[in-house]
């Protein structure tokens, strides 16, 4: 009998071990400290015109268009857009001052914002703007109204002048880039 | 929010009954008649058995690779955010995985008949199942950090895999002994899957890149799916407020797994060969076959390839988009070119398919007990009908996962102490973790079997930060075999 208890000794102790096991103490809810906030980007618009196309038409307004955008109006981003910027690149290779306007409206077709760019003919610079929005910027209320944007586009020169730039013509590029808060 | 969050809870639940997966102490484990149903070819020293109903096995697992809860929630003051990133983010990869499986046993049996001794037959029902989750890194990269700082990077989305079902298996086993050295085994199996997800084999990517004409392009090329079976009809219960989810769920499951849901056929093969008087080989094949889920099917799938670069005005073109909604008409190209579709077609899935093999040294004789042992009048002390006192021994699994084979190896010793209990120790290398020591006990009073498994015990003295856990027991009455 007394060799019998030493021999279940061990078993009895390891199955001790097994259900009398322990637990460091843990912190659930440390969850609600996790901070998720990645960042998105993405193209916006890009409007191009050739030299020849400008020259087709009169001088002044020779493009205007308002289209919906309601990239910055949906709920996942406007719910959750903490801060973020617009970029803006603009390049004319053409042989006339341009000024390009980007408008941005809300339902009512208000203007809550606008940017505007003059070029001069070539040779100009590229021109680059960043916007930003957020705490340091322009009011996020801005983007989370904006249902619909505005581009129009002026030749502020005359329309038979030709660039002696291959392939002339005027470009806008634009991408934003913006943190929002999953958790 | 709170139906889905239901359901969830009744899916990780419904895991809990899961296939438990490796099962290394109660392998080649002949005290305990569970044995056969790991290798159809084990040794059957019964005369007959009779599993408790509901209790003669219950088994559950689960385990995490590359992570431990205390990992993450130790409260040891650390950022949270931090250790996520760290950790998780960072720390874990798509070959990382977090797993649940188990088993409960509803009915078990066996018999042999009189004019064929050397004949054991088994049979019973169990519930079993498995909820498998690689860790998608690409995707929670993208959602951690976005796709703003990671201009270049191509996300891979086949790091999305995921599989999970609950299943009832009817099954009836013959085991036979050949000759004086070779014991083989065959299990017919008839599954009635309750419900069954999965989304593998899953391509594609998403990259971020400087754009062809404007700053910045999206570009998403995908070919995503995900398979369900039987999941509607429990959502459909959670979304009816004129019935009882209380009611209507235990209902719905047992009227699947009783044949009302998608049927499959399987089977075991096993064998136990005797090399010498102290040494034997054995082997196993388990759940080679499929179910075919055709009832209550829901399949999702994104297919397709888009690239953009916003909303584009190239003039003279688009002066004739004057008129049109050119934010919607992008919208609709996108959908259009990676559409997010559903059907309901028929699908067939293999079983995981898993093999078990090992070689045992016995040694020691078995001492006949004369003295009073008192351990009960019913207690078999004299015609014990196991050979060995001690066994060593070494043991392979491995079980076919979606991606790819996993495989676990195991030392293991064994002892008898007595007619009353038998010892199994285990010592198992696999991805979960290379420090799982197991321990088995089988007790037996009188026709009474008691037997428990439990793994991993070295992460018992501190379970959060364990990466595996498992543990089976059970209770049968057991007739020995006298010859």
């Amino acid at each position: 009998m007394t060799l019998m208890n030493n021999k279940l000794l061990i078993p009895f102790l390891l199955v001790l071990f097994t259900f009398f096991s322990c637990a460091e103490e843990q912190n659930f809810d440390q969850l609600d400290d996790l901070s998720v906030v990645p960042t998105l980007a993405t193209g916006i618009f890009y409007f191009e015109s050739p030299e020849d196309v400008i020259n087709s038409l009169p001088p002044g307004n020779f493009y205007n268009q308002t289209f919906t955008f309601e990239a910055f109006n949906e709920a996942f981003v406007s719910e959750r857009v903490l801060d973020g910027s617009i970029t803006y690149q603009l390049e004319n290779t053409t042989s006339k001052e341009l000024s390009l306007l980007v408008e941005f409206l809300d339902e009512t077709d208000t203007v809550l914002d606008s940017e505007v760019f003059t070029v001069q003919p070539q040779p100009s610079p590229l021109l680059e703007r960043e916007v930003v929005y957020g705490d340091t910027g322009k009011s996020l209320d801005i983007l989370r109204n904006t249902t619909r944007i505005r581009v129009s586009s002026e030749n502020l020169g005359n329309n038979s002048s030709e660039s002696t730039a291959n392939d002339p013509r005027i470009i806008l590029r634009s991408s934003a880039v913006f943190r929002v808060r999953l958790q | 929010m709170r139906k889905i969050k239901l359901f969830l809870f009744t899916v990780l639940i419904g895991t809990g009954f899961l296939s438990a997966q490796n099962k290394q102490l109660l392998y080649d484990f002949y005290e305990i008649p569970q044995s056969l149903l790991v290798n159809p070819g084990v040794k059957t020293p019964y005369k007959w058995h009779a599993g408790i109903p509901v209790l003669s096995g219950v088994a559950i697992q689960a385990g995490t690779s590359g992570i431990t809860v205390n990992d993450l929630f130790a409260n040891d003051g650390l950022n949270f955010t931090d250790k996520v990133r760290e950790k998780v983010v960072n720390g874990l990869s798509q070959r990382d995985e977090f797993g649940g499986s188990g088993q409960i046993e509803l009915l078990y049996g066996g018999f042999r008949i009189a004019n064929r001794p050397d004949t054991y037959y088994s049979f019973g029902i169990y519930g079993e199942g498995y909820l498998s989750q690689f860790w998608p890194k690409d995707l929670a990269i993208l959602a951690f950090e976005g796709n703003g700082n990671n201009i270049g990077r191509r996300f891979n989305l086949n790091h999305l895999t995921l599989t999970g079902e609950a299943v009832n298996v009817f099954h009836f086993g013959i085991n036979k002994v050949v000759d004086n050295k070779l014991q083989i085994g065959f299990r017919g199996k008839f599954y009635s899957s309750v419900f069954h997800f999965r989304s593998t084999g899953n391509q594609g990517y998403f990259e971020t890149t400087e754009g062809e004409n404007n700053l910045l392009r999206n570009t998403v090329v995908a070919d995503l799916q995900l398979q369900t079976s039987g999941i509607e009809s429990f959502l459909d219960i959670l979304d009816d407020d004129s019935i009882s989810a209380g009611e209507e769920f235990p209902k719905n499951f047992t009227r699947r797994a009783l044949f009302g849901g998608d049927l499959g056929l399987g089977v075991d093969l096993g064998f136990t060969y005797q090399l010498n008087n102290r040494t034997t080989l054995t082997g196993s094949l388990l759940d080679l076959g499929f179910i075919y889920y055709s009832t209550d099917v829901k399949n999702y799938t994104l297919k397709g390839t888009a690239s953009n670069e916003g909303i584009e005005i190239i003039l003279p073109e688009s002066f004739n988009d004057l008129n049109s909604d050119i934010w919607e008409n992008l919208v609709d190209d996108i959908e259009a070119q990676v559409p997010l579709e559903t059907n309901t077609n028929s699908y067939v899935s293999l079983r995981p398919i898993k093999l078990n093999a090992s070689i045992r040294y016995n040694f020691g004789e078995q001492k006949r007990r004369t003295e009073d042992c008192y351990c009960g009048t019913n207690t078999v002390i004299n015609n014990t009908p196991f050979n060995y006192k001690n066994a060593v021994g070494g043991q392979l699994f491995v079980i076919n996962r979606p991606r790819g084979p996993q495989a676990a190896l195991t030392a293991f010793y064994q002892t008898r102490i007595g007619n009353a209990l038998a010892v199994k120790a285990t010592y198992t290398a696999d991805k979960f973790t290379m420090t799982n020591i197991g321990l088995g006990l089988n007790f037996q009073a009188g026709p009474v079997n008691f037997y428990i498994l439990g793994d991993n015990l070295l992460g018992y003295r501190n379970i959060p930060d364990s990466n595996y856990a498992s543990l089976q027991f059970g209770f049968n009455i057991i007739s020995w075999n006298s010859n």
